[in-house]
């Protein structure tokens, strides 16, 4: 019966989800809204855009799980009509066009930075579902540790950074390649070369805001 | 830009499940390079799709100019080829080909985006989607909805007072840095304070949520998305 479910017993999402998953939500937004800045470069041909930058932070901030998360949120949210993707666009059809590739490498990319940064500390075992687990506390999400980015070593935080850049383009730029027929060199001269400065600077801009006591994330 | 508007039209009526299994369905068919008898009818079917949404295409095109745009510099990209004859004809016309197919994709995406509410997005996304994933999906697609304006407000706030401070006239990356560090500051100030909010209001796994009913035309709909999904045989 469709009204069964109102003598059911409501059944609460501990804070270890929602506290996490709010911050995954709101990053998701907030790379969202960052689709229509876009920063001059002198000497690129692209400008400074902030989208992967928010990758990097997603996996840095959120850890390998909610900052994956975060990033399947952006894309269902943009897939169901939020002007979210570079330029403000939204739709399904943007996930299968020509930079649908780096779209999906989002939650990837986000998910490998978290995984290289945090460590095992990013990840926990235990049920899933806390409506099937009576006990909320002692579950998958509370075993999630993420620790402060700022104590990672900048070794670390190159490697990281560096491997998640080269997902983001090796998926981007190689789903461009199928989808269009291009050979190797003309996916790289339209969908990697032009951006080459343009990450080079986000890498430093995302290790600067982590290393710099000036800016408190708590 | 196109975002929802309220209307009455056949793709307002829709189930949104039917849409959401009809637009994988023609992109299935449209990017798997179909002959041009094929072709030819998906373009008629992406132009019908449009008109039952009431959207013109010259708006759509116009809307989603710099993404064709793009489309074309890669066509442009890949029939140029370095030394003689430095045009390569039939390079060209095979990714035309191809980005025809994903330009096709976006105008059927562009009807679903006008007519489909975000509730029935949610509704959607927790009906096809099973289980706590399913619900958590269709919760933060709600939120991120709601949350975009606002932080895109914050973004503009600080923007505004880099711009009063000279801050245009610093560079790239300290521009970056400022602009990320108070955004996601900010961001996460209010996803606590959300989170909070949520608790205090009994934030649940079992919310009540708008019925969807499969009607005939949803039926039809997908019919049509069966067929659409083995083009690539064809």
């Amino acid at each position: 019966m469709s009204t069964d479910h109102e003598y059911d017993s409501v059944a609460l999402v501990p804070e270890s989800i929602v506290r996490p998953f709010a911050r995954a939500a709101l990053l998701a937004a907030l790379t969202g809204a960052v689709a229509f800045v876009s920063i001059p470069i002198p000497f690129s041909p692209a400008p400074l855009t902030l989208q992967v930058l928010f990758v990097f932070l997603a996996g840095l901030y959120l850890g390998p799980v909610w900052g994956s998360v975060s990033l399947l949120l952006y894309l269902t949210a943009g897939g169901a009509g939020a002007p979210i993707f570079a330029g403000g666009h939204a739709g399904i059809g943007h996930l299968f066009g020509k930079t649908g590739g780096f779209l999906w490498s989002y939650p990837i990319a986000a998910f490998v930075i978290g995984a290289l940064v945090h460590g095992r500390t990013g990840f926990g075992f235990g049920s899933i579902d806390p409506t099937a687990d009576e006990t909320p506390s002692g579950g998958f999400f509370d075993s999630l540790e993420v620790r402060d980015p700022a104590t990672v070593g900048l070794g670390r935080l190159v490697v990281a950074l560096s491997v998640g850049t080269l997902i983001v383009y090796a998926i981007g730029a190689g789903y461009a390649m199928w989808l269009l027929s291009l050979s190797p060199v003309e996916a790289v001269a339209q969908f990697v070369a032009p951006f080459v400065i343009g990450e080079v600077l986000k890498m430093a801009a995302t290790i600067a805001l982590v290393r710099d006591g000036r800016y408190e994330l708590s | 830009m196109l975002t929802y508007e309220p209307d009455e039209t056949v793709a307002h009526a829709l189930d949104p499940r039917a849409k959401l299994a009809f637009q994988v369905a023609f992109a299935v068919a449209a990017i798997s390079r179909p002959a041009l008898a094929p072709l030819g009818v998906l373009s008629l079917l992406a132009l019908g799709v449009l008109l039952s949404a009431n959207l013109s295409p010259p708006r759509v095109l116009f809307g989603y100019r710099y993404p064709f745009g793009i489309l074309c510099l890669s066509v442009l990209i890949a029939a140029v080829t370095i030394g003689p004859p430095w045009i390569d004809l039939a390079d060209g016309v095979r990714t035309a080909h191809a980005a025809y197919g994903v330009g096709l994709v976006l105008l059927v995406s562009a009807a679903y985006v006008r007519s489909t509410p975000v509730r029935h997005s949610r509704a959607a996304i927790q009906s096809l989607v099973p289980g706590t994933p399913g619900r958590l999906l269709g919760i933060g697609v709600s939120l991120v909805f709601r949350f975009v304006p606002v932080l895109r407000r914050d973004i503009g706030t600080i923007r505004d007072a880099m711009a009063a401070r000279l801050g245009t006239e610093r560079s790239a990356t300290e521009r970056a840095v400022v602009l990320s560090s108070r955004g996601l500051t900010r961001a996460f100030v209010r996803a606590d304070r959300l989170s909070v909010a949520l608790q205090a209001r009994c934030f649940a796994w079992n919310p009540t949520l708008p019925p969807l009913s499969f009607a005939r035309a949803d039926g039809l709909v997908l019919l049509l998305s069966v067929v659409l999904v083995t083009v690539p045989l064809w």
